[in-house]
């Protein structure tokens, strides 16, 4: 395990060096001038030139490389070039929201999604399995801008049990009001991914030569299901959730701007708005940072529901 | 007895309710926008920011609140000023116990010639080009300032209003140590203080008890970046939030207005959709191929496209309503026979393909879909390139667009138009760069001219000469103009009529108050 987990980190080692020049590179490539953005639509050419000039970005591009480098090994991620303040205390305020509301989601799905897929399969061609996949397709084609939008009429507007800003943490029933619609949104992606997945696992382990055994041996039905078969079944879904787990922190972009909260999601469409390098840059590292977390989370949690596999 | 007693409970409940309900004093505005930007009013250009800088800050002039022609100048931190005949010598009295915020002390001449020179460093301004004319600022006593000018300009007054580079900030926040910490904790003078600024989320203002027109009626202003549109709606329709910015549309327009609650808010100043041709490029190098794109632009249908009560056709390639527009300027009138004809003229009886970079903004990138649907009628094929819209404005500053596509509000005189757009010295790709995209140069001579001419009649001729040499050399075919929209809730009282707002907000001001 321990050498499992050493090989694991230098291999994110060379992955985040990787992206962060390929990062480097591809933001200053992206057309668009970020003084140009700060200053408006009325600056003029020697206005522009001097905020380039303050804000380093005139200089040659190895030496802003460089400049960059030396500041990520030394933790300092640099400033925003729109705001001024840091990019890593910009980062590590909305980095909570983001988190929290990727965990709520992911949580709520796989309730939702691990009965569902197993209630589906072991009613398969019947009433049950038909409206749980119809469901699971439904929760699959809808765009999260449009659930979210829905969510809001339904229950923010209409019934009035949520509010429509989702960003108030004083107490724990705020809390409460604030995370439960966009994790719910996310909830329902993932859900249908899971439950798909759940079933399909689910139909397999239930032709098994031993799933026929313990009910020759008068094994109860509810036993053989949810001890023998589901915790079987589980290893595709814990596949299938690592994997979408970063598709989760895509669609957290959009919730997060209908459902007005912070998040790291909307901090990038913002930077990428205004072209501030610096806090694309930090905000990439993030992402890739929690990507790599996340593969190797998953890794080690195939060996907890699967003992047949070895973590070397 | 028990229903005297119950009657009296009634009373006596509706009674301690009533100042309960009536004690609303937190305004909470949403506005489509990720983030304010840097809290700096001289650094700050964009339309989330401007508004909020005008509720911190004062100028030594304002333009009256609801108004945003400089017909209605009055005085704000100045309590008078005179100028010189040759209008290069203004000097300003300032009011006496204007208070700076967060205990800063009395705003004196000291803060103001601080503050006007700071708007004139490139370092330290956005708008450090308006302040070229700038000669000397200098402090007489400890309440009158003295502007020299190297030359006379259109608008002294505008350049120290509570607007961009006029608005007057406080020298001990801004001069400290840590010269970028000003806009962490930005200080001026005007009815509200910066209080808590959380990225992506909100910043906070409270009410300047000591404001020296009178402490605010609205105690707390929450002002909360909402980018998407439909969050916005919902929270105006749900009571989250008071007063928000909205869209573009008509149909959004109508949509509010009948929404039980709600009111709409159109005013201006209006920004002008401009088709603006690269002169230097065939064939829009043809003069004729230029009239034949006028003549094949219907203002009128596209008028009725953008919307009847928002929107409004253009009257010259100056907006309508500046001091000096040309408000019945010969703009070239629909015609598709004669666009045809013109394009033969010119040696293209089949027709000519021109490109555009466009951005993707949804309001500008349908008027653009609008226009190459009238173009195509004349056999004029638009090829737009969509764009993101920080490559769009980079991309057109380059030169690499045959036509480009403008809307835009300015300072509402005609010599900053006419500057930006149209005078050789804002030519793209040129060491003083603005926006002139066409190459335009036919009018320099009145624009220059009017730019020191003191006689305001005179003033006002040249630049009408200047808007018709322009519309005869066809540099640019102004087509449309766009009010700006915000909606309230019916317990909103502004305090005052608007009918416009330069910072492109609704003011607030110290008479801005809820009803219930």
């Amino acid at each position: 395990m321990g050498a499992f987990l050493v090989k694991r980190l230098m291999f994110s080692a060379v992955t985040l060096f990787a992206v962060l020049t390929l990062v480097f590179i591809v933001i200053r490539i992206v057309p668009g001038d970020p003084a140009l953005v700060i200053l408006g639509d009325q600056a003029d050419a020697a206005a522009i030139s001097a905020l380039q000039k303050r804000l380093g970005i005139d200089r040659p591009l190895f030496e802003q490389y460089l400049s960059f480098l030396s500041g990520a090994v030394r933790g300092d991620w640099g400033v925003s070039l729109v705001t001024g303040r840091p990019v890593l205390m910009e980062v590590l305020a909305v980095l909570p929201w983001t988190l929290e509301l990727t965990a709520v989601a992911l949580l709520l799905g796989a309730m939702i999604g691990v009965p569902l897929g197993a209630w589906a399969a072991i009613n398969r061609n019947r009433m049950p399995d038909y409206l749980t996949r119809l469901l699971s397709l439904v929760g699959l084609s809808f765009p999260p801008f449009v659930s979210a939008i829905l969510l809001l009429i339904g229950f923010a507007l209409a019934l009035r049990w949520f509010p429509v800003i989702s960003s108030n943490r004083a107490t724990w029933w705020d809390w409460f009001q604030s995370i439960a619609l966009p994790a719910l949104n996310l909830a329902l992606i993932m859900a249908a991914y899971i439950t798909r997945v759940t079933r399909s696992a689910m139909l397999e382990v239930l032709q098994e030569d031993y799933v026929r055994t313990a009910r020759a041996k008068g094994v109860p039905w509810a036993v053989i299901v949810w001890r023998h078969a589901l915790r079987n079944a589980l290893i595709p879904v814990v596949t299938v959730v690592g994997l979408y787990l970063s598709i989760l922190i895509g669609n957290s972009v959009l919730t997060e701007i209908v459902f007005n909260r912070p998040g790291l999601g909307k901090l990038i469409i913002g930077a990428l708005n205004q072209r501030d390098y610096m806090m694309l840059q930090g905000m990439m590292v993030i992402y890739t940072l929690i990507v790599v977390v996340v593969n190797m989370l998953t890794d080690i949690v195939y060996a907890v529901v699967d003992p047949r596999v070895k973590l070397s | 007895m028990k229903t005297t007693w119950l009657a009296s409970a009634t009373i006596a409940a509706l009674l301690c309710a009533t100042p309960a309900l009536a004690q609303k004093t937190t305004l909470v505005v949403g506005m489509q926008t990720q983030d304010a930007g840097v809290l700096d009013p001289h650094l700050n250009s964009g339309t989330p920011g401007k508004a909020l800088m005008n509720w911190m800050f004062n100028g030594l002039v304002r333009i009256k609140p609801g108004q945003s022609s400089p017909d209605h100048i009055e005085p704000d931190i100045a309590e008078s000023w005179t100028s010189s005949p040759d209008g290069k010598e203004w000097t300003f009295k300032l009011r006496q116990g204007v208070q700076c915020h967060h205990d800063l002390g009395e705003f004196t001449s000291e803060d103001a010639v601080f503050s006007l020179k700071r708007a004139g460093t490139k370092d330290t301004s956005a708008f450090s080009s308006d302040y070229a004319a700038f000669d000397k600022v200098e402090a007489i006593d400890k309440y009158t300032v003295k502007i020299t000018l190297k030359n006379a300009i259109p608008s002294l007054l505008g350049q120290v209003m509570s607007y961009h580079g006029g608005n007057m900030v406080c020298k001990k926040a801004a001069d400290g140590p840590d010269k970028d910490g000003f806009a962490k904790k930005p200080a001026g003078t005007g009815p509200f203080v910066f209080a808590e600024y959380v990225p992506q989320q909100y910043v906070k203002l409270v009410a300047n008890k000591k404001y020296w027109r009178g402490e605010p009626k609205i105690k707390e202003i929450i002002y909360r970046f909402i980018p998407s549109d439909a969050a916005r709606d919902l929270a105006l329709q749900a009571g989250e939030i008071d007063l928000m910015s909205g869209r573009q549309e008509q149909a959004w327009v109508d949509r509010i207005a009948r929404t039980p609650g709600l009111k709409v808010l159109t005013f201006g100043p209006a920004e002008m959709s401009v088709i603006h041709f690269n002169m230097t490029q065939p064939p829009l190098d043809n003069i004729k191929v230029r009239q034949a794109i006028a003549h094949a632009i219907d203002r009128a249908g596209i008028h009725q496209f953008r919307g009847m009560s928002i929107s409004r056709p253009a009257v010259s390639v100056v907006p309508s309503g500046y001091f000096g527009t040309h408000e019945t300027a010969p703009l070239l009138p629909h015609d598709l026979n004669k666009a045809r004809q013109l394009l033969t003229e010119a040696g293209f009886p089949n027709g000519i393909t021109i490109k555009a970079i466009h951005t993707t903004l949804p309001g500008m990138m349908s008027f653009m879909e609008a226009t190459q649907a009238q173009l195509k009628r004349a056999g004029i094929t638009l090829d737009i390139t969509p764009v993101e819209h920080p490559t769009f404005h980079q991309q057109i500053r380059q030169d690499l667009s045959q036509v480009v596509h403008f809307q835009a509000a300015r300072f509402p005189i005609a010599d900053v138009y006419l500057t930006h757009f149209f005078h050789s010295s804002s030519i793209v790709k040129t060491p003083t760069a603005v926006t002139n995209f066409s190459h335009c140069k036919v009018a320099d001579a009145e624009i220059t001219a009017a730019r020191t001419e003191q006689n305001k009649e005179k003033q006002v001729a040249l630049w009408k000469t200047a808007q018709e040499k322009i519309i005869a050399e066809v540099c640019a075919v102004p087509v449309n103009e766009m009010l700006m929209n915000w909606a309230h809730r019916d317990n909103l009282d502004l305090g005052y009529e608007l009918k416009g707002s330069l910072n492109l907000g609704p003011p607030i001001t110290e008479n801005t108050r809820f009803t219930r």
